[in-house]
C-alpha cells in the first residue's frame, strides 16, 4: 500500500515535471494560407522567383549552406530564413518549374566539421551552389576549396576572408565594416572616445577599423576581445563604461544572444546615460527594441540593411514570408541577410541558360551586378574576376524608439580608412557594378 | 602596490575599482548559496550534484515563460523555479538515489552528469536559444537601486548576499540542533553503521535532496537575474564556480564554502579593470579551487609503499 503510494506519487511529479518542461515552449505562430510572392514584379512589389502562384514539381536544383550555432552565437536564422524564401518560390513555380532542394548544415566552429561539410555538400550532396553561410571561421577554412571546385558562395560574412578572398560574396558588410559605420555615427554625435568589445574570436578584424575612426578623429579608442558565452556582464560593462568615460562611446558587438546580457547589466548598474552607446547591425530588430526601452534614442545601431518596417517592396516581401513560412524567426537583420542571399541565387539560377550545373549556376552568380533590392541603399553586385568583394558598403543608423527601430541616418558610405574599400569603390565605378549602368 | 595618497591598488583608482566589488560579493553570494546546497547534499548522499546548475536554468526558464506568457501572478512564477528545483531533486533523489546509494562517488557524480545533460537537452529542444529568442528574467527587486560607498547596489544584489548568509547559519543550526540534521551528520560519517542504528537513511536523503532543490531552484532564479540574460548553457556552466565553493569548503565546511563562493565572486569581478588578468578572470574558480586544496592539504601525510624484491 506505502510503496503503491510512493509509485504513485512520483508518477505524479514526473508527470508534473513533463508539463512544466512542455511550458518551456515559447509559442508558435499560426500559419496562414495567403498566396506569398506571387503575382508581376514591379517597382512597388517584389514577387519570389517567378510569381507564378503555382507548386514547382520538376527534379529538385541542390543548394547548400553552412551555419554556425554554438553557445552564446546562433548564426542558423539565416540558413533558416534562405530556406523559407526558397519555398516561397518553390510556391511560385520554381526555377523554370523545378523547385529548389536546400541542404542547410550546422557547425560547432570546428575547422574540420567546416572542412567536411563543405566536402560533403559540394561532393556527396553534390549541390549547384552554397548560398547562406555565415561562421566566425568557415569563410578562411574553406575559400580554397570552393575556389578549387570553382564555387562562389553567397553568403553573410563575418571574419577578413569573407571580405578578402574571391570565393566569398557577402549580402551583408560584415562586422568590421558594420563597427566603423557604429564608430562614425557616434563620432558625428560627439563621443570623445570608442571602445568597442566583440567575440575575442573576431576581435582582431572586427574591431580594428574602429581604432582607426577613433585615430583619424583625434580621440582614444581600445578594442575588447569578450568570451563567450559572456558570464560576468556586470564586471565587463562597467570596465567599457569606465574605459570609454564621461562623454565616451561604447559600442557592442555582438548577436542577440549575448548582447542582451550587456544591456540588462548597464541598465541595471545605471550605467545607460554615462556614455554614447553604437552597435554592429545584429542588434537592430524590434524584439530587442521592447526588451530594452531604456536605450530608446541612446543606442545608435548600424544597421547594414533598411529597416524592416520601410514597406519597401522587399521589406514587404520579407515579412511576408516571415508570417507564411517562418513565423518562429522574430523579424530581424539575420533574417533580412537570409532572404537576400536566397534572392541574389535565385536571379542567378532564373538567369542560367541551358542545363543547371554547378558551373553555370556558379558562371551566372558571377555575372551579377546591379542587382537592386530595397534592402540596401545601392545595388548588389559580384563582378567577375574581382579578388575580393566588399559589395555593401554604404550604412544606415537607426535606433530604439517606443518598441520599434527608427532610422536615424540613412545612406552614409563607410569611411574608407581602409585602402580595401578605397579600391572597392574604384572598381564600382569603372566596372558599373552597382551604377545601373 | 595600495597608494592611500592617490587611492588607487594596484595602479586602479579605488573610485573605479568599488562597483566590481559590490557585483562580485553579489554574484559570489550565489556561488556561496549553491556551493552550500552542493555541500549539504554531498554530505548527507555523497552526491556531488553536477546539475546543480542545469537545475536552476530550467526552473528560470519556466519562471520566465510563466511570467512572459501566461498571466500567472509574478511572485507564483518566481517561486515554480524554486519548487522545480525542489520537485527534480526529490524525484532523482527517489528514483535514482538508491540504485547509486552502494557505488562509488564518481560514478553517483556521473549519474547527475547525465540528469544535466537530460535537461540540457530539453532546454534545447523546447527553449531554443537564437536571435529569435532574447530572454531576460529581471526580479522586481533589481529596480530598487541604492548608492553604497559610492556604487550603485540593486536589492537583487543585497539579497544574493543575505541569503547565502542566511543559509549558511541556517544549515549549520540545523544540522546541529536538529533531529534529521543530526541524522545527516551521522550519514556524511558512514551510512551502514547510520542505518543499523535504526536511522531512516532513505528519508533523511530526501530531505537533503529537497534541500538542496530549493536552494537550487533559488540559485537559479537570482542567478538568472544577476547574470543578466537567460542564457541556459551559461547558467548550466556557472555551476563550476559553486563547485569550486564547495572544494575550497573540501566539501565539509559550511563556512569556508561561503568564504570561497564570495572569493570566487570577487576574484573574478575585480580582476575585470587590470588588463594584465582580466582575459583571464574566467579561470579565478580553477585557480582558488586549486590554491585552496593545496594548502588546506599541507599537513597530509602521503605514505608510499614500494612492493619487495
Amino acid at each position: 500500500m506505502r510503496s503503491t503510494k510512493i509509485k504513485l506519487s512520483v508518477m505524479c511529479a514526473v508527470a508534473g515535471l513533463l508539463v512544466l518542461s512542455a511550458a518551456l515552449a515559447t509559442g508558435a505562430g499560426a500559419t496562414s494560407t495567403a498566396a506569398v510572392g506571387s503575382g508581376k514584379a514591379s517597382a512597388t512589389k517584389s514577387v519570389c522567383g517567378a510569381g507564378t502562384g503555382k507548386k514547382a514539381t520538376g527534379k529538385p536544383i541542390k543548394l547548400g549552406g553552412i551555419d554556425m550555432l554554438i553557445p552564446g552565437v546562433d548564426f542558423t536564422t539565416i540558413g533558416k530564413f534562405a530556406a523559407a524564401y526558397f519555398k516561397c518560390v518553390n510556391d511560385n513555380g520554381g526555377i523554370n518549374g523545378r523547385p529548389i532542394k536546400y541542404i542547410l548544415y550546422n557547425e560547432q566552429l570546428n575547422p574540420t566539421q567546416q572542412a567536411a561539410l563543405a566536402k560533403k555538400l559540394v561532393e556527396s550532396d553534390k549541390v549547384v551552389g552554397i548560398v547562406g553561410n555565415t561562421s566566425f571561421t568557415e569563410c578562411g577554412t574553406n575559400w580554397k576549396y570552393y575556389k578549387s571546385k570553382g564555387f562562389t558562395v553567397i553568403g553573410a560574412g563575418v571574419q577578413a576572408e569573407c571580405f578578402g578572398t574571391p570565393t566569398f560574396v557577402e549580402s551583408n558588410m560584415g562586422p568590421r565594416y558594420s563597427n566603423i559605420g557604429a564608430a562614425q555615427a557616434l563620432v558625428r554625435r560627439g563621443a570623445k572616445s570608442l571602445m568597442v568589445a566583440s567575440p575575442d574570436t573576431i576581435s582582431a578584424y572586427a574591431d580594428g577599423g574602429v581604432l582607426k575612426v577613433a585615430q583619424a578623429a583625434g580621440i582614444p579608442g581600445k578594442a575588447f576581445p569578450i568570451k563567450l558565452p559572456i558570464t560576468d556582464a556586470n564586471s565587463t560593462i562597467l570596465q567599457l563604461v569606465q574605459a570609454a568615460g564621461e562623454g565616451g562611446g561604447v559600442i557592442l558587438d555582438f548577436t542577440p544572444d549575448s548582447a542582451p546580457a550587456l544591456m540588462q547589466a548597464a541598465i541595471a548598474q545605471g550605467l545607460v546615460d554615462k556614455v554614447i552607446w553604437g552597435s554592429s547591425t545584429p542588434i537592430a530588430n524590434a524584439f530587442m527594441a521592447k526588451q530594452f526601452g531604456a536605450f530608446d534614442g541612446k543606442m545608435h545601431i548600424n544597421q547594414e540593411f533598411g529597416n524592416i518596417n520601410d514597406g519597401s517592396p522587399d521589406e514587404n516581401l520579407y515579412l511576408a514570408i516571415t508570417k507564411k513560412y517562418a513565423p518562429s524567426i522574430s523579424p530581424q537583420a539575420f533574417g533580412q541577410m537570409g532572404f537576400m542571399d536566397a534572392k541574389f541565387a535565385v536571379q542567378a539560377l532564373l538567369s542560367v541558360k541551358g542545363q543547371v550545373t554547378a558551373a553555370s549556376y556558379n558562371k551566372a552568380v558571377r555575372a551579377l551586378k546591379n542587382v537592386k533590392t530595397s534592402m540596401l541603399c545601392k545595388p548588389w553586385y559580384v563582378g567577375n574576376a574581382l579578388p575580393y568583394h566588399i559589395p555593401n558598403n554604404t550604412d544606415i543608423t537607426v535606433t530604439y524608439k517606443a518598441g520599434e527601430v527608427v532610422t536615424e541616418d540613412k545612406c552614409i558610405p563607410i569611411q574608407a580608412v581602409d585602402p580595401e574599400l578605397t579600391q572597392t569603390r574604384k572598381w564600382e565605378t569603372q566596372f558599373n557594378l552597382n551604377t545601373g549602368k | 602596490m595600495i597608494s592611500f595618497a592617490t587611492t588607487t591598488i594596484f595602479g586602479v583608482d579605488w573610485i573605479f575599482l568599488k562597483p566590481y566589488i559590490v557585483v562580485g560579493l553579489a554574484l559570489g553570494g550565489v556561488y556561496a548559496l549553491s556551493g552550500v546546497g552542493v555541500v549539504v547534499l554531498y554530505q548527507a548522499t555523497g552526491v556531488l550534484n553536477l546539475a546543480f546548475g542545469a537545475i536552476g536554468a530550467a526552473g528560470a526558464l519556466i519562471s520566465y515563460y510563466l511570467v512572459n506568457h501566461t498571466s500567472t501572478p509574478h511572485w507564483i512564477a518566481y517561486l515554480a523555479c524554486v519548487v522545480f528545483g525542489a520537485i527534480v531533486n526529490v524525484v532523482y533523489g527517489m528514483v535514482l538515489g538508491p540504485a547509486f546509494a552502494g557505488r562509488d562517488p564518481l560514478v553517483k557524480m556521473m549519474g547527475t552528469l547525465g540528469l544535466a545533460l537530460i535537461l540540457l537537452g530539453v532546454m534545447a529542444w523546447r527553449a531554443p536559444a537564437g536571435g529569435a529568442f532574447v530572454r531576460v528574467l529581471q526580479l522586481p527587486t533589481s529596480n530598487h537601486r541604492y548608492t553604497v560607498f559610492g556604487a550603485t547596489v540593486n536589492l537583487t544584489q543585497i539579497l544574493a548576499l543575505v541569503f547565502a548568509l542566511v543559509l549558511t547559519v541556517g544549515t549549520t543550526a540545523f544540522l546541529r540542533f536538529t533531529k534529521i540534521g543530526t541524522a545527516m551528520r551521522a550519514l556524511a560519517s558512514d551510512r551502514e553503521i547510520t542505518a543499523t542504528l535504526g536511522v531512516p537513511v532513505r528519508r533523511v536523503e530526501l530531505a537533503a535532496w529537497l534541500g538542496s532543490g530549493i536552494v537550487c531552484g533559488a540559485a537559479g532564479l537570482l542567478l538568472a537575474d544577476l547574470f543578466t540574460s537567460l542564457d541556459y548553457t551559461a547558467l548550466t556552466f556557472l555551476v563550476i564556480s559553486s563547485l569550486a565553493a564547495a572544494l575550497i569548503g573540501r566539501l565539509q565546511s559550511l563556512w569556508v564554502t561561503l568564504l570561497g563562493g564570495l572569493a570566487v565572486g570577487l576574484a573574478q569581478a575585480v580582476a575585470t579593470p587590470y588588463s594584465s588578468i582580466s582575459a583571464y578572470r574566467t579561470a579565478a574558480p580553477f585557480v582558488l579551487a586549486i590554491i585552496a586544496l593545496l594548502y588546506l592539504g599541507r599537513h597530509r601525510t602521503v605514505t608510499l609503499s614500494r612492493t619487495a624484491g
